[in-house]
């Protein structure tokens, strides 16, 4: 499984990429595996709030239903509506055009808080002990 | 019941074909091998294969047995042909579901029950409850010798002649079933699609999986875990027992009226049975599809214009309609296709609308 190690990662396995003031986010390779086949994803409203470690959208697998969380607090500029008609894309490209929202970052000190690649790799062996 | 889990005989072969774990009541099941999606199209397409041991199996034997079972189960079974399957509900006194099961009469005496898995000491106690102390037959319950097997799907019977030979292998006419070689085989599914489910002794269950797998390798068959079980099953509105049935809902509620016999004079719970069929029945089972978008899930609210009419009892994505459906009970009046009603999902109604049964058929070409 791939972690890149340009991105940040939360202990509830999304992912999140900085640019400027701005993060996108989506889940891991490992979130995507676990969770198997992609067959909806909720998505948040542009403009919306968003709150740290909150859950802020929803991805369906064919069994159940998992909450995605807010990486970190801000506000939704922009959303991945595609995944609406294809959420398939969060398996076959979760770093991809499997992304879930742009947050605009509303304290950047949070993205301090976040796992490097490496942080995120050891806590899943943690957690797989 | 004890709070282990219980381990499928073919336990270590699907540690092999790469199962993910899941859990079914007290039993630790394959959930899927390569993803439910394309075990699911798999059935559809080709065909699957599904270890379906943890199912109780009880084997009635001697004088006297059909005579017995006639005696409370809702179809004639004394008039039954040998080697014929019947699918129908255990009803109790009060006409509600124990269960649903499959009778296989192997024999002129010998016969074959197949129950839910969760209910097999239930079922048994049941069943034992009611066996004359003068009893000239046996009445058994070798579920843990036994295993079972679905070979589910159009490219079933090309799999199963190549894999044990096309003259060893009994013509069956569906809900056809025979004593052969190898067990029991019988042409009958969970799916929705042509296909046999066979029992093994434990024995030969890992022989038999293989050559299953040998013969099928060319054909596409792919192993099959639970998660498309529920899915094909759900896609052609074959009911499950716990979610659409219990012991508060009759046969006229579930939509199973078809698998009781009211030609028979008598059977267990036959007098509140027709009492309901002649008032007519408070809630009946209905299938929705989503309108909105949301995927119901059991439990789900069923409302409309802010009244509550009932619960989801199963709800998925279908992988072959590519639509969010499920079922669940209204009011009798309330059950017709084309009624708009919504499902409350995470707290938010979403409009659906009752559709006929089953959402899914196989096409002409599937055998």
């Amino acid at each position: 499984m791939k972690y890149p190690k340009e991105l940040k990662y939360t202990k509830t396995h999304e992912w999140v990429r900085r640019e400027g003031g701005k993060v996108t986010a989506g889940i891991t390779d490992y979130a995507q595996h676990e969770i198997s086949d992609v067959v909806f994803v909720e998505i948040p409203k542009v403009g919306q709030a968003a709150q740290r470690e909150k859950p802020i959208s929803v991805v369906e697998s064919v069994k159940a239903a998992f909450d995605i969380y807010a990486p970190v607090s801000g506000k939704v500029t922009k959303v991945n509506t595609e995944l609406e008609s294809d959420p398939g894309r969060v398996n076959h490209d979760c770093y991809g055009e499997g992304w879930f929202f742009e947050l605009e970052m509303a304290d950047e000190r949070e993205w301090q808080s976040l796992m490097t690649a490496e942080e995120y790799e050891n806590s899943l062996k943690q957690e797989a002990k | 019941m004890s709070g282990c889990l219980r381990y499928l005989p073919l336990r270590e072969k699907h540690i092999e074909y790469g199962a993910k774990w899941g859990q079914f009541g007290p039993w630790e099941v394959p959930l899927y091998y390569s993803s439910i999606l394309e075990e699911h199209e798999a059935v559809r397409k080709r065909a699957g294969l599904f270890d379906i041991s943890h199912m109780g199996k009880f084997i009635f034997e001697g004088p006297g047995a059909a005579a017995f079972l006639d005696g409370f189960l809702p179809r004639p079974i004394q008039k039954m042909d040998q080697g014929k399957a019947l699918y129908m509900p255990l009803l109790n006194p009060g006409g509600k579901i124990i269960d649903d099961i499959i009778l296989y009469r192997l024999g002129e005496s010998r016969f074959l029950m197949i129950v839910n898995a969760a209910n097999t000491e239930k079922d048994f106690r049941w069943i034992q409850s009611k066996l004359p102390c003068s009893a000239a037959f046996i009445f058994q319950n070798p579920s843990d010798e036994y295993g079972l097997l679905a070979l589910q799907g159009p490219k079933s019977v090309r799999i199963l002649q190549q894999a044990f030979g096309s003259k060893s292998v009994p013509p069956l006419q569906y809900y056809e079933a025979k004593l052969w070689d190898w067990g029991v085989i019988a042409r009958t599914g969970y799916t929705g699609e042509d296909g046999f489910e066979f029992m093994f002794h434990c024995s030969k269950l890992a022989e038999a999986w293989e050559k299953l797998f040998r013969a099928g390798a060319g054909e596409g068959l792919c192993p099959a875990g639970f998660g498309a079980r529920d899915t094909l099953r759900l896609e052609a509105a074959m009911r499950l027992y716990g979610h659409e049935m219990n012991e508060e809902t009759s046969p006229l509620e579930a939509g199973i009226e078809w698998a009781v016999d009211w030609d028979k004079e008598s059977f267990e719970g036959r007098e509140p049975l027709s009492k309901e069929k002649k008032e007519g029945s408070a809630k009946r089972l209905a299938g929705f599809e989503m309108v909105d978008r949301g995927i119901p899930r059991q439990d789900c609210a069923i409302q409309k214009g802010g009244r509550i009419l009932g619960k989801v009892t199963s709800g998925s994505f279908s992988p072959t309609l590519k639509k969010n459906i499920g079922l669940g009970y209204v009011p009798a009046a309330e059950a017709f296709a084309g009624n708009r009603i919504e499902v409350v999902i995470r707290h938010k109604p979403a409009q659906a609308q009752i559709v006929k049964l089953p959402f899914y058929h196989r096409p002409k070409s599937n055998p």
